[in-house]
């Protein structure tokens, strides 16, 4: 029989949940990070940081509230800056979350059991970061609600032939629908932490988020079938996303924008930075709360082969936007590709290029694959990259277009730079208490990993 | 129908296995009414103990379609006969530009139903629940298993559905108040 | 034990959920209501002023024209407020001694004008012209209502965009003759749909839901 081989070539890979762990093992090295008596001094100053820095954002946005827009850099022409670029990267690094939860479920990849609470808890912090800036784009922020179609004293309605608009209903969908699966995904484990809290505001909190799980048979049929369809509802919801934020840009007529290459490229890029991000994250985290026995190499590996691919379809993704400048023949495309190679803003180009495309080549190696400080640098890399990306396409098509008398340049006033580096703060505090007061790694899910997990049928 | 004395009796197992085994053995001896309890989801349970609910894909499909119709119609509406706005000469009813947000309300409704129509098909919330007054079913959310099979099935009798689930090899049997 | 919660607590968390979206439901429309009430549009609130000035007496009683006192409501945007002296051409000779007329004879003495408290206040942003609506038949009523009934002057509409675009988007239901524009007690007819059909195409009445027709 061949089977053997087969078991042979399977054993080579490391596993995705070490052995030994039984279903309490499981329950209680992931709920004790919730559940242990005081914190950790680590989180303590971790937490502490993150939370200055979100008060820097909290002290820009004051100021943006007193002052208005005028204290960013943004100007005619360049009426988009930092804001929109902070704003398509945050949502790019919101992907990766559903991605993981929804499409690799689909798909039957076990692998993302152990990193998919943490990844959707993210794509929630990260789309909280994101919708920060359009709406405070607006100018006059506390009437952000206009954008929602309701009966209003003005007799109007929003343009729904406007991509900014489509936005709108994009964006907040998709937080909702992040939410919602979050949640459904968190009522198990809740119910696993009501039963195991210690204290009694603990079991009462948990209890009420848990709605009273009790692991029914009944229930657990439903549940699946919901979690299923919500994973068939959201594949297409995140692939629709950076879809319409790439229209945003793609529905104009802008050198540089109006590209057909857009949204899948837009898409990839967005895959390419959530994983990108998922990694930053994960590597510390498993390394303070020693969780290396849930995300094991075999996860970091599968991680970096998904930025690799991702990787390449952005690279392709540059590749036509040159080619489709020359092949097009149209002047001001052909201008715009030149005024990115060696205009004024020639450095963040090729820095873009190095990062996104040069570099994260090394991932080709198995040996850099399994290395962590690689994966740390390369993740890190491509976060950059991803940012400088949008900087790119954004500031770089808007200051030099068709008219020359038109032309402008930008940079970030102190301001823009605050806000970029506030919201990673916002970004950061929301994880502390994420890890801290919920369970980062789902416990239900890694139950079934379990060898004993499955139901033996006896011989007939 | 009087109230029965006690809600049901519970029987506490150790591997998803024996769960099932005993599941099936309930049902094979005549009892219906009975549920059975584990901390992750074993495929094999629901079909041990016959059940099959259809309605909740069936919600989600109804939810999806009034999502699709009621974005595209509140576009429509507003576009063409509220607040008709010439832009640059284009039609009222642009229909490809409304197809982004008609996704989108489909994909959010739909979402919505999926969650909504679970939690009401479970009847949740429920925090009380009698099977949480046995101390040992602290564990049903951590690695035991249990099956309860209760005092409303036409066939339960305190004693001999007793003697039946100690027939299984169970950790423990308990009686569940209500 | 895991039974954390009193048997109460399922009715309480089935009504609370409930209860929560009727509760949004609800807030959701009184702020609609709030909105669009007195409180914040100050329709039909009497405005206090310098001086008990009755439209009710003046424009009522007496039966005095709009235009001897707004006298550029037929060339100008602004309806134009008068001046003390239009006050004075009869304040010259009755009631001389009024005690209640005194800011005026004060006004007329120090030539400084009477501080009246605006009534009519739209946004800067928005452009209005009395003229062209007095032009195309919109009377003084329609906006202003029964001017003549007031004793201190209100707002009578609530100058929300919604109430703007009401008769922007169908003016046929509230044009009427010239003729009748300043005519106080003019009641539109039964077949008002009809006849404001044929005057919106006799005044040339254009389309005016453009957003430069008032953001200029």
């Amino acid at each position: 029989m061949s089977l053997p081989v087969i078991e042979a070539r399977r054993d080579r890979r490391p596993p995705i949940i070490a052995p030994g762990h039984t279903f309490e093992t499981v329950t209680d090295r992931i709920s004790r990070v919730v559940l242990r008596r005081g914190t950790p001094r680590g989180w303590i100053v971790g937490f502490a940081l993150s939370f200055s820095l979100m008060m820097v954002l909290f002290y820009a946005t004051a100021v943006l509230l007193f002052r208005g827009i005028g204290v960013w850099g943004i100007n005619i022409p360049v009426a988009w800056g930092f804001d929109i670029v902070n704003f398509v990267w945050w949502i790019g690094i919101g992907h990766a979350g559903t991605l993981i939860s929804a499409i690799l479920l689909l798909l039957k990849q076990e692998w993302r059991t152990s990193i998919n609470r943490f990844a959707e808890a993210m794509t929630l912090f990260a789309v909280a970061c994101a919708g920060l800036y359009p709406v405070l784009h607006l100018g006059r922020p506390w009437l952000a609600y206009w954008l929602f179609p309701y009966p209003n004293t003005m007799s109007m309605w929003p343009q729904f032939r406007s991509p900014l608009i489509w936005d709108v209903f994009a964006v907040s969908t998709y937080l909702t629908v992040s939410l919602l699966f979050w949640f459904v995904g968190l009522i198990p484990d809740f119910a696993t932490l009501r039963d195991r809290s210690a204290s009694r505001v603990g079991r009462a909190t948990y209890g009420m988020l848990a709605m009273g799980w009790r692991g029914s048979a009944q229930h657990w049929h439903r549940y699946e079938t919901a979690y299923l369809l919500l994973a068939g509802l959201a594949t297409p919801l995140v692939v629709s996303v950076h879809t319409i934020v790439s229209f945003d840009f793609a529905v104009s007529v802008i050198p540089g924008w109006h590209a057909t290459i857009l949204p899948p490229y837009f898409v990839a890029g967005a895959i390419y930075s959530g994983f990108a991000m998922v990694m930053t994250l994960a590597i510390p985290i498993r390394k303070f709360y020693g969780l290396e026995d849930f995300i094991t190499m075999r996860h970091l590996d599968n991680m970096a082969r998904v930025m690799l691919a991702t990787g390449l379809i952005v690279a392709y993704g540059y590749m036509m936007e040159t080619f489709m400048a020359w092949y097009g023949g149209n002047p001001y495309e052909s201008f715009m590709v030149l005024n990115r190679f060696s205009g004024p803003y020639w450095p963040q180009y090729w820095l873009l290029i190095t990062c996104n495309v040069i570099l994260p080549q090394v991932l080709w190696f198995k040996r850099l694959r399994t290395s962590i400080p690689a994966l740390f640098g390369v993740s890190l890399i491509v976060n950059l990259g991803m940012w400088l990306e949008r900087y790119i396409i954004i500031v770089v098509s808007l200051h030099r277009d068709f008219l020359p008398s038109s032309w402008g340049m930008y940079a970030g006033t102190i301001y823009d730079w605050s806000m970029l580096f506030g919201s990673m703060g916002l970004f950061l505090t929301l994880l502390f208490l994420f890890i801290r007061y919920l369970p980062m790694i789902s416990i239900f899910e890694m139950r079934t990993l379990v060898p004993g997990a499955h139901v033996e049928e006896e011989a007939p | 129908m009087r109230r029965p004395p006690i809600y049901g009796l519970l029987a506490e197992f150790d591997t998803p296995t024996e769960l099932v085994t005993a599941a099936r053995k309930a049902r094979a001896e005549g009892y219906r009414v009975m549920d059975a309890y584990s901390p992750f989801p074993i495929e094999e349970l629901a079909e041990a103990l016959h059940f099959h609910d259809r309605r909740l894909p069936l919600v989600v499909l109804l939810g999806g379609l009034f999502g699709g119709v009621a974005g595209y119609a509140l576009e429509y509406w507003t576009s063409v006969i509220d607040y008709p706005l010439n832009v640059g000469g284009r039609p009222l009813h642009s229909w490809p530009a409304f197809i982004p947000v008609t996704f989108e309300t489909t994909v959010l409704c739909a979402a919505l139903s999926a969650v909504l129509g679970m939690l009401a098909l479970n009847g949740l919330p429920m925090p009380y629940h009698p099977v949480f007054n046995v101390p040992r079913f602290a564990l049903a959310s951590r690695d035991q298993f249990f099956l309860c099979i209760e005092a409303t099935d036409p066939h339960f009798d305190r004693v001999i559905t007793r003697r039946f689930l100690e027939r299984l090899d169970p950790l423990s049997v308990s009686e569940v108040d209500h | 034990m895991p039974q954390v919660f009193h048997r109460s607590t399922n009715t309480f968390s089935r009504v609370s959920i409930f209860g929560a979206l009727f509760f949004i439901a609800g807030a959701t429309y009184g702020l609609a209501l709030i909105n669009r009430s007195a409180y914040v549009t100050e329709a039909g609130v009497a405005r206090e002023q310098p001086i008990q000035f009755s439209h009710r007496h003046h424009a009522g009683e007496l039966g005095i024209d709009c235009r001897y006192c707004h006298t550029t409501v037929e060339r100008t945007a602004s309806a134009g407020m008068p001046a003390t002296q239009t006050c004075m051409n009869c304040h010259a000779q009755i009631w001389v001694e009024s005690p209640m007329l005194e800011p005026v004879r004060a006004s007329y003495r120090t030539d400084t004008s009477i501080r009246w408290a605006r009534v009519h206040d739209l946004p800067d942003y928005v452009y209005f012209n009395h003229s062209i609506h007095v032009q195309k038949g919109i009377g003084c009523a329609t906006c202003h209502g029964r001017v003549d009934r007031m004793n201190l002057t209100w707002q009578e509409a609530s100058l929300q965009m919604e109430w703007c675009l009401d008769c922007h988007r169908a003016p046929e239901r509230y044009v009427r003759p010239r003729a009748e524009v300043f005519n106080m007690a003019w009641e539109p007819p039964s077949n008002q749909l009809e006849v404001g059909r044929e005057l919106v195409h006799e005044y040339k009445i254009q389309s005016l839901t453009d957003c430069y027709t008032c953001h200029r």
